[in-house]
């Protein structure tokens, strides 16, 4: 493996990417019903429907009675494009790529990780318990290489989080404890959500991908109760009293 | 049925061995048959603190690669009766360990010893997985600094989520605290750590807290286990270890600074 590669000999790069994505989660398979709910939505805010990418969620539907061919021409004729469909059968994941779209396997068996980190989550502690609204809490110490993540929603930890450790979330994170280690808060871009910790002593804090290291935080804040969010893109840590 | 202990850290150097043949010496001179397995397999140091060095034959490795039977590997103590030292080997590497090979040995163990205490060699790779893996109780050895507490607090997560009774999702390994080489005039000027902070980053139950001692250097010099040595700080400590192990309530020792008399100060003497 050479280090050196002539920049000019590659078409191409392959690089991982992270890019917000809108889910459009379908509750009835029958197009009529989406194309009217569309037309609804799109005389409210007509800026989203500019030839957005849309991911065609199908996990909550019946799939015998899904006609994919006719959803997504609905969706175009709404200046939605859509990319990728996640969920379904064997037969919805090849109608899918028979269309050129992607086909992602349904939420619950996916990975629940989207920022790539250099340990794999160690498996779980029988201690996990699953928040009400597809968030995550955690009780107990989480500890030096370990990954903690909820893939929706917001993470609360019920303890500590020791350096080395990491804990993210899609939505906020919650520290009710010292946090030492690595949070990441809005891990798919969300940026109204948030930091919040009872300690803060953390090697690194980010709200949708706006960081600040250990170094960078305001001495007078450490070993302090605070919130962390973005304002103005700027991380700002302030003191919760 | 045995209880299975392992004395771990992550961290090398901070008194895993020394640990384990201390607390098997003091399980067996409480009057339990007691079991010590060495896992560190290439870099094997248990045979030199138990003092049997010379009487090794067979190894661990033998045994799980079927040369050689259990009884012919074990080792019983020259000071007591109810000790064994099952020693790891030199000449091979840490892949010669099979899950299916400790499993059966360990197995076999349970079905005569009271205590098997497995001595981890450092890090977080496969021999000190091997050796938790089978574990009812831990006892994370740890150094009053922040390098050691950090690597302590890796295993304890590799404590919950790699061994066997977290994968079987049965109760989980009980998780003991064992501070060593503890200083408490080093504590007080700031260069250690202290106990409070210890603990309140581990978060887990202090089992014991062996003082920094000169015993502990020439017990592993002359091959006896430190408890041997009950006229010695760490000797004692060691014992009361053991005897919080067995359920009993013993008071903490040896973490507070003594002062030093006037008279000790003008003829130094360090503490024995």
């Amino acid at each position: 493996m050479s280090l050196k590669v002539d920049q000019t000999a590659t078409a191409f790069t392959f690089k991982g990417g992270m890019l917000p994505m809108t889910v459009m989660e379908l509750n009835s398979p029958d197009p009529e019903r989406v194309s009217a709910q569309l037309a609804g939505k799109l005389s409210q805010s007509p800026a989203f429907f500019q030839h957005t990418p849309v991911v065609l969620s199908v996990e909550k539907l019946d799939d015998t009675s899904l006609a994919l061919e006719r959803l997504c021409a609905v969706c175009r004729s709404h200046k939605l494009l859509p990319v990728a469909v996640r969920g379904g059968s064997e037969g919805i994941k090849q109608s899918a790529w028979a269309l050129g779209l992607g086909w992602f396997p349904p939420q619950e068996s996916r990975e629940a990780r989207t920022l790539a980190s250099v340990t794999p989550p160690a498996p779980q502690a029988p201690v996990l318990a699953e928040a009400g609204s597809g968030g995550r809490i955690f009780r107990g110490t989480v500890r030096s290489g370990q990954q903690i993540s909820a893939a929706e929603g917001d993470l609360v930890v019920v303890g500590a989080v020791n350096a080395g450790a990491e804990v993210l979330a899609a939505g906020s994170v919650h520290v009710y404890g010292p946090l030492r280690g690595r949070a990441l808060a809005g891990i798919h871009g969300d940026r109204e959500c948030g930091i919040f910790c009872h300690e803060l002593h953390a090697e690194l804090l980010s709200v949708a991908g706006n960081y600040k290291r250990l170094e960078d935080i305001d001495p007078s804040l450490l070993n302090t109760t605070v919130q962390v969010r973005l304002r103005d893109d700027q991380l700002s840590i302030e003191a919760l009293v | 049925m045995a209880r299975i202990i392992v004395v771990t850290s992550g961290k090398g150097g901070v008194g895993k061995t020394t640990s384990a043949a201390a607390i098997a010496t003091g399980l067996a001179l409480r009057g339990n048959k007691t079991v010590v397995i060495d896992f560190d397999v290439g870099l094997r140091n248990l045979d030199l603190i138990m003092g049997c060095e010379r009487r090794v034959v067979y190894d661990l490795v033998n045994v799980i690669q079927g040369e050689a039977g259990l009884n012919q590997a074990m080792i019983r103590d020259k000071r007591s009766d109810n000790l064994y030292i099952l020693p790891a080997s030199q000449t091979r590497d840490k892949d010669a360990l099979t899950l299916e090979g400790v499993e059966q040995v360990l197995e076999k163990l349970s079905e005569d010893f009271d205590y098997i205490v497995c001595d981890s060699p450092a890090g977080i790779e496969r021999g000190a997985q091997l050796a938790m893996y089978f574990a009812d109780e831990a006892i994370v050895v740890t150094n009053p600094e922040v390098s050691s507490v950090r690597d302590s607090d890796r295993i304890l997560g590799l404590l919950a989520s790699k061994t066997r009774r977290a994968e079987q999702n049965q109760d989980p390994v009980i998780e003991r605290l064992l501070i060593t080489r503890y200083d408490p005039n080093r504590v007080d000027s700031g260069d250690m750590l202290n106990l409070e902070d210890i603990q309140e980053i581990l978060a887990i139950k202090l089992i014991g807290l062996i003082p920094e001692s000169e015993a502990v250097l020439r017990a592993s010099n002359s091959g006896v286990p430190v408890t041997h040595d009950q006229d010695s700080d760490a000797g004692q400590a060691y014992s009361d270890t053991v005897a919080r192990l067995l359920g009993d309530e013993k008071p903490l020792r040896f973490h507070l600074l003594q002062k030093r008399s006037f008279l000790s100060r003008i003829f130094g003497g360090g503490r024995r």
